[in-house]
């Protein structure tokens, strides 16, 4: 087990599992003191049914304060202040977020305001600002990928003033996750591939990048493991209730791994190719983990090499001689890929050149390229990536995995 | 890989470890909104430089400390109300734990008292009683813990408590502070720390999350305490045990204490011997019986023994009986290790053996996971006769 000179590892969020977890609520909120709290979601999430399954599940043990179902899919600061003032009004004592990313945002940022009786956010923003417990929080994942219901980060959009607000602080970690597999049971298949590779990426980077620890690892394995058994299992089979939790528990795992270990080259350009062209993050990193791991082969490919055991299990990693694996580790990835294609009836795309929006519309055209590997330039993930990236290497990249090609192994700058 | 149809798990403990680990605390306690802490240590760390360095890392950070370093191998109530006291008086925070075993449950009972008022300690005693979160508490681990320091359990006197607000806030592990222990106190800790995380690996409450502290834990031990035994110089390996007892703190804090663990301490209050070298002997004894009852993941075992080769060279149907053969050639390993003085059999142990049955049926009373007096004392009696 590798022992790193020096690490840090925390996730102090307590974790609520199972076929009914969401029955778990009232009293997961009564051991927090609360009573009253406010449903946090967006539409999307509330049009799929999952709100009512969560009142259905909570209301005879709670009183829901209110239930704003209308967060945008970009968090945004009118909507936290929006919803902090209805939280008031309404004289809620908790939050309950239902939902992916921008949502844990949007909730993370109205417990700011609501539990510093603030009206500026911004004083608030950047790392450990925040000095004492919020509201109880409660987090309630419906896709299992961004694991942004372990991480103590929130990023809260300013359309007005064209600002990112970024918040970090142990303080934003919601006091419990629910995993309930009732959440992601309606998850259509390209968003289930999707979010499933964003939490493989994950996993991943936290185990073959610089800042790596024991902790970090061990959550890394398992999720990886989870993944390599079901995220194809449960694609193919959107019914297929242990699978659903599996990956639900895996995502929570690869988050707490990332969180506490940082990412790498793949996160990068992943970063820029959704900032410049709109991308869905997961997408991005379904198509950019094989080219990540390729890239920095030369420099932990040892570490590559060892993910055969969780990823295609002992029979696979005892078949394949040593010098073979890591190799094996990236073929296995694209295989994923290519099987979540597909079982997603082609709606996963494997290259950037087959990512489309709902029109069909091609998003990532290729004269595209050059912007996306410029503004991954100034992306601080770069930092914990084994191998460094100047603009060329992000371009080459971002030119093979558009076409779906394999790196060219010796145009790789080794430093 | 195992996934349960519903579990929940919590760990509150942040894990700072490794070079100049503690020269984050001042910035640790900020983010805590603790500005003056209050330390307790034994005599014997603070006689061998210990606090020096504690008092260093404060050094230039304004942060005033107070420190007491008087804590009894066995505290009692009337030492946590005089430290409850100091406390106050002194105007402190929250708390800082230099060390293992009863300081650090000295520590814990403290901040019981100072959360809230110490006539408050005994109505806490129990389970789960303590109800809202307690000051913070940093705890500053050594090699000389038993490996409950990051855990929810603490004991004074007769009472004991267990409840996850009594777990460290914060767990910094620092080089300087793991110095080298006699051969019996480096076993024990660790020898608990592989049974607790055996246990929960493999036990009844399995689950993905408690798993991973567990893995960890296991892999470090089987990594290093072997070596830390023949060579103490190992630093190293040494500061690899101080992250397992920690990562199996936090993995036993969500999960029912299993059978060795139970009749480890059972035999090890009995005879007056450590809780870890009777854990040690009992649990190959009690994994090969648990084999064949329902609700036991053994097999998975041998992965976190043994590794990735070794696990996945095996066959199926092989990997049991190999799990259970690597923790008897570690028993004979560390045997030889220490020259003979960590023993392999409750007979070498001089546990007698006509107190076996009076053992079992103590240790079967105390159980609430359902193993019986005649089921103890089968394994009692084959631990006693080694393999």
């Amino acid at each position: 087990m590798n022992l790193p000179g020096y690490y840090e590892f925390c996730c102090r969020v307590k974790i609520i599992a199972g076929h009914d977890a969401l029955e778990k609520i009232p009293d997961a909120l009564a051991y927090l003191r609360a009573r009253t709290p406010m449903i946090v979601s967006d539409k999307g999430v509330a049009g799929a049914g999952l709100i009512d399954i969560v009142t259905s599940a909570i209301k005879d043990g709670v009183t829901i304060g209110a239930v704003a179902d209308d967060v945008t899919p970009d968090s945004d600061l009118q909507v936290v202040h929006r919803l902090a003032r209805l939280y008031r009004e309404k004289r809620c004592d908790s939050l309950i977020a239902v939902g992916g990313g921008s949502v844990m945002d949007t909730a993370k940022g109205v417990n700011i305001l609501i539990s510093e009786n603030a009206d500026d956010l911004m004083k608030f923003s950047g790392a450990n600002a925040l000095k004492r417990a919020l509201k109880p929080l409660i987090a309630i994942p419906t896709t299992a990928g961004t694991g942004s219901e372990v991480t103590l980060v929130a990023v809260v959009k300013d359309h007005e003033r064209h600002l990112k607000m970024a918040f970090v602080s142990y303080f934003l970690l919601p006091d419990v996750s629910v995993l309930d597999s009732r959440m992601t049971l309606s998850l259509p298949p390209a968003i289930t591939a999707a979010t499933g590779m964003d939490a493989l990426a994950h996993a991943v980077e936290a185990y073959t990048c610089l800042a790596k620890n024991p902790l970090s690892d061990a959550h890394a394995l398992a999720a990886i493991n989870l993944i390599g058994e079901n995220l194809v299992r449960v694609t193919r089979d959107p019914g297929d209730k242990n699978g659903r939790l599996a990956m639900a528990n895996a995502a929570t795992l690869a988050g707490i791994a990332f969180s506490n270990s940082m990412v790498g080259m793949v996160h990068t350009l992943g970063h820029s190719a959704g900032s410049v062209c709109g991308v869905p993050h997961g997408v991005c990193m379904a198509i950019l983990l094989p080219y990540g791991l390729e890239y920095n082969m030369h420099k932990n490919g040892h570490l590559t090499a060892e993910l055969l055991f969780p990823l295609g299990g002992a029979q696979v990693y005892a078949a394949t001689p040593e010098g073979e694996r890591a190799d094996k580790v990236i073929a296995l990835v694209r295989r994923i890929n290519e099987d979540l294609h597909e079982a997603s009836g082609g709606r996963h795309p494997r290259f950037f050149r087959e990512v489309v929006d709902r029109e069909g519309k091609q998003m990532v055209p290729r004269e595209k390229l050059p912007e996306i590997a410029k503004t991954a330039l100034s992306d601080g993930s770069l930092f914990y990536n084994p191998e460094d990236l100047d603009y060329d290497d992000f371009l080459m990249v971002m030119e093979t995995s558009w076409e779906g090609e394999p790196l060219e192994r010796r145009k790789i700058k080794k430093g | 890989m195992f996934s349960p149809d519903r579990y929940e798990f919590f760990c509150p403990v942040k894990t700072n470890s490794g070079s100049r680990a503690l020269e984050h605390l001042p910035f640790e306690l900020d983010t805590m909104n603790a500005t003056k802490p209050f330390v307790i240590t034994s005599q014997k760390d603070a006689r061998r430089g210990l606090v020096d360095v504690i008092i260093d890392a404060f050094k230039d950070s304004g942060v005033t400390i107070g420190i007491f370093d008087g804590a009894p191998a066995a505290p009692g109530m009337k030492l946590i109300k005089e430290l409850f006291t100091m406390y106050r008086d002194g105007g402190y925070d929250s708390l800082i734990a230099v060390g293992g075993g009863a300081v650090v449950d000295t520590a814990k009972i403290l901040n019981i008292a100072v959360s809230g008022a110490p006539e408050d300690i005994e109505r806490y005693a129990g389970s789960d009683l303590i109800t809202k979160p307690l000051k913070p508490l940093v705890l500053v681990p050594t090699l000389s813990g038993t490996g409950y320091e990051s855990s929810r359990y603490a004991c004074i006197d007769t009472l004991s408590f267990s409840s996850c607000f009594l777990m460290p806030h914060l767990v910094v592990i620092d080089p300087r502070m793991i110095v080298f222990e006699d051969v019996e106190t480096t076993a024990a800790a660790s020898l608990v720390t592989l049974t607790h995380a055996v246990e929960v690996y493999t036990g009844p409450e399995k689950n993905p999350l408690s798993d991973s502290y567990a893995y960890a834990a296991i892999r470090f031990v089987m990594e290093n305490l072997v070596s830390v035994i023949r060579d103490p110089r190992d630093g190293k390996g040494r500061l690899a045990l101080v992250n397992a007892h920690n990562a199996a703190g936090c993995a036993f804090s969500n999960s029912t204490p299993g059978m060795a663990h139970r009749l480890g301490k059972a035999v090890g209050d009995a005879c007056q011997l450590s809780w870890g070298l009777c854990m040690g002997i009992l649990l190959p004894h009690i994994l090969e019986r648990q084999t064949s009852e329902d609700g036991y993941h053994i097999p998975g075992l041998l992965l976190p023994l043994a590794g990735f080769d070794v696990y996945a060279e095996t066959p199926e149907h092989m990997k049991v009986q190999k799990a259970i053969g690597i923790l008897y050639d570690f028993q004979r390993d560390l045997f030889e290790a220490s020259r003979g003085a960590i023993v392999r059999s409750l007979k070498d142990a001089e546990v007698p053996e006509e107190m076996l049955r009076d053992i079992a049926r103590k240790a079967a009373g105390r159980s609430s996971t359902g193993f019986d007096a005649d089921v103890s004392l089968m394994v009692l009696e084959q631990a006693w006769k080694g393999k």
